[in-house]
């Protein structure tokens, strides 16, 4: 763990990505204790306002404008970051469980329960994501717990393939061979032997996912497919406000900045992740 | 003479064409792409309508005043309360020489009343018995029943080549009767149109070219506007309107549309069964600042009832509902309601100008009286899959209506009981509805129809809103007669001088 940090005081990317990421959890972690005004309430009279720093701790002041309701955006903001952060953690661990426990099974169990599974995931692999999740939220309808699952859904395949890649060599290894030889059952192997083992490259994976799916859960919200107003989400700022784009720029460019934000922190502390975990990478420092 | 005119026009276009090439093609840009060609099967007017009308003949032409004017009929009228008599131009025909007469119109109407091969717009000629051609340029329409609005809806009517139907697929494939003829057709990107050279008519096409262009985006369509890329757009947000005023390049505007924004209520399901209940969501509605706010003052609230002023039935004696909340709560607690649970709130998404911002704005006043809503946006091809296929329509939701006709005939049988439309039973409204249509009498119809109106502002089977603007952007090179009726053709604008 020392280790760990001393590395990421070392990497100049990592730690700003780590100590931005940090930032935007601990906001949205704390935003009801803010004293912010109410994200899905506005007041009609004062649409689409301007960001304006006069009088910034006055009730009522609105530092980044006005929506197209007179809905406070910098509140918005925060409050949509509770979301998306919450339908991206959820999808990517769900997708982490199913996709490691899935590519163990494989990559131990081998035969013809490997090749269903591998199958499988090249036919998922052909379909482009984006389809999958508007037809599956399409049919399901629209609601946060169905957006989360349709974006563990187009998650897991990338853990299954990694995770068993590593398991196929893990497999031939003696602790492996050894407990093997002493009468393990396969599930005791697969559980205390290969697990431990692989859960580094799955949270790799999961920190380089958590980007993804939430770029994609804005696109869903975007398309109006993700949570449904007046509950904010940041996707769908950016659809509602670009109608106003060139008239009231607020509406979109701040919104856009935090999905920027917050996915560029996410991928600056995932590289150094991946750099820290990867012995190739590591011993060159 | 005819020749010796057409060859003084062709001159006189050649004539413009050197001083101001440019001004003479014009594009006009769509909200959504054409989906027929055939125009007996959509009625979608501001989009598939509005484009075939600059190829198709009409017998009778609607003005942007509203007003009738003759096309192929140059007169009109009905003889008793179930016989109307058309006189034709004579001598007009197709560009493929088909003959544009009697026949030809009493074969188009036989094709969409045939009950064996329905089309989309058959609903509007149920009342139509039969067609009995006198002579070439004479024919008589037959009505079950008196129809006062025939000759209205006989102005969205155009007539194809029988001969040419017969041999060739109208969905696809044009032929011209009218002032333009396509030139170019990439589906879903844009229609290009030029001038029909074997017209019939005196007048002639006012452009060189005329192009339909999809441009799906408001801000796009804004954007190009302004660029000078088009030179028409509609569905502008009220708000943007000064900005277009404001440049060089364009001038914007809005006048009062024929359609009506309100809230459905499904009346069929609890509690919008409970009429204290849909009165107090009336009161809760601050109708005034939303048209104020949200529309720039430029939308009209609806004197509780749908029709605006502008059709045939309207009722000037009915006021709004106020903005009460008190009076809302206070019949919200007689109502006996149990208000803990959301009721879903259904908004067809990008279908009403601006209208996600008028169902967050109502929901939240709904939540100022204690009414919780559940918003449920989806596409508004799913929304009328619900409304009307389905007959599962959500207990709120956002809807505009219009009818072409401009006339309470068209607009209030929508909520007639027994419509797949209504979700509204009641039976003295449909007494007065039945009254109104049983005769051709002005007053007798007026009559009912004020009484139909009373009934349903009492009743409130909606929350009445306001008549939505019709928002356009028209850049300078051209001048142009505003409407609110939705179609949109290059007839009613003229090169600039």
């Amino acid at each position: 763990m020392k280790n760990l940090i001393k590395d990421l005081m070392r990497s100049k990317a990592g730690l700003i990505g780590a100590i931005l990421l940090l930032l935007i959890v601990f906001v949205a972690v704390f935003a009801p204790f803010l004293d912010l005004p109410d994200p899905t309430r506005g007041d009609l009279r004062a649409r689409l306002a301007g960001p304006t720093w006069d009088g910034l701790f006055s009730p009522g002041a609105h530092p980044l404008g006005t929506d197209e309701v007179g809905r406070d955006i910098l509140s918005r903001m925060i409050h949509g970051s509770r979301v998306t952060l919450l339908v991206a953690t959820t999808a990517v661990v769900l997708g982490g469980i199913v996709g490691t426990a899935l590519g163990i099974w494989a990559g131990y169990k081998g035969g013809l329960v490997d090749r269903v599974l591998m199958r499988l995931v090249d036919i998922q692999l052909a379909i482009p994501l984006m389809l999958l999740a508007l037809l599956v939220v399409a049919a399901l309808g629209p609601s946060l717990r169905n957006v989360v699952l349709v974006l563990a859904l187009t998650s897991w395949i990338r853990y299954a393939r990694i995770i068993r890649a590593q398991v196929l060599s893990l497999r031939e290894r003696e602790f492996v061979q050894s407990a093997h030889a002493i009468g393990a059952s396969t599930m005791r192997i697969m559980f205390f032997h290969i697990l431990p083992n692989v859960l580094t490259p799955a949270l790799v994976v999961g920190t380089l996912e958590l980007a993804r799916i939430i770029i994609m859960d804005s696109a869903l919200s975007f398309l109006g497919l993700g949570v449904q107003p007046p509950t904010p989400s940041w996707g769908r700022m950016l659809a509602d406000g670009r109608v106003y784009i060139s008239s009231a720029w607020w509406t979109v460019t701040f919104p856009g900045l935090a999905i920027v934000l917050t996915v560029l922190s996410v991928n600056l502390f995932g590289d150094w992740l991946r750099d820290y975990f990867d012995p190739k990478t590591r011993n060159k420092k | 003479m005819k020749n010796l005119q057409k060859l003084l026009s062709a001159t006189a276009v050649a004539a413009c064409m050197t001083t101001s090439a440019f001004a003479l093609d014009i594009t006009i840009a769509q909200t959504s792409a054409v989906n027929t060609l055939d125009p007996h099967a959509s009625a979608s007017v501001g989009l598939d309508l509005s484009v075939l009308s600059h190829i198709y003949p009409t017998l009778l032409l609607r003005a942007p005043d509203y007003s009738l004017q003759p096309s192929l009929a140059t007169e009109w009228k009905a003889i008793d309360d179930l016989t109307w008599q058309f006189t034709l131009t004579p001598d007009a025909t197709f560009a493929n020489g088909e003959k544009l007469d009697a026949q030809t119109v009493a074969w188009n109407i036989n094709r969409v009343t045939d009950a064996d091969n329905p089309k989309r717009i058959s609903s509007w000629f149920s009342q139509v018995e039969s067609v009995n051609v006198i002579s070439p340029t004479e024919f008589q329409i037959k009505t079950s029943s008196p129809y006062p609005a025939l000759a209205d809806q006989l102005s969205m009517f155009m007539l194809l080549p029988p001969e040419w139907a017969e041999a060739n697929d109208p969905t696809s494939e044009t032929i011209s009767g009218f002032l333009y003829e396509i030139s170019e057709y990439v589906p879903g990107d844009h229609i290009t149109l030029k001038p029909n050279e074997s017209y019939w008519g005196d007048e002639s096409a006012k452009f060189d070219s005329v192009t339909f262009r999809v441009i799906p985006e408001t801000a796009s369509r804004i954007a190009s506007l302004l660029a000078g890329e088009v030179d028409m757009i509609n569905s502008v947000p009220a708000s943007e309107l000064a900005r277009i005023d404001a440049s060089d390049m364009a001038s914007a505007g809005a006048v009062d549309s024929t359609r009506s924004v309100f809230i459905k209520f499904n009346t069929e399901k609890a509690p919008l069964d409970n009429k204290l209940f849909r009165q107090a969501l009336n009161y809760a509605v601050d109708k005034d600042l939303i048209a104020e706010a949200l529309f720039d003052g430029r939308a009209n609230v609806s004197a509780c009832q749908v029709m605006t002023p502008d059709y045939f039935g309207f009722n000037p004696d009915l006021t709004a509902y106020e903005y009460d909340p008190e009076k809302a709560k206070q019949l919200l607690e007689e109502s006996g309601v149990d208000l803990s649970q959301p009721i879903e709130f259904e908004l067809p998404s990008g279908q009403y100008l601006q209208g996600a911002e008028v169902t967050q704005a109502v929901a939240q006043m709904f939540e100022d009286v204690g009414v919780k809503t559940e918003i449920q946006s989806m596409e508004f091809g799913a929304y009328l899959d619900k409304y009307r296929k389905a007959h599962d329509l959500g207990r709120l939701s956002l809807l505009g209506q219009a009818w072409a006709t401009i006339d309470a005939d068209g607009l209030l049988t929508l909520f007639k009981p027994g419509n797949q439309y209504s979700y509204w039973n009641d039976a003295t409204f449909d007494q007065h509805l039945i009254a109104g249509g049983s005769t051709t009498d002005q007053d007798s119809r007026l009559a009912a129809y004020k009484a139909a109106t009373e009934v349903m502002c009492d009743e409130a089977p909606v929350v009445f809103l306001y008549a939505q603007p019709a928002t356009y952007g028209v850049s300078s090179r051209v001048t142009y007669q505003p409407r609110g009726d939705d179609w949109m053709r290059a007839f009613d604008m003229m090169p600039a001088e």
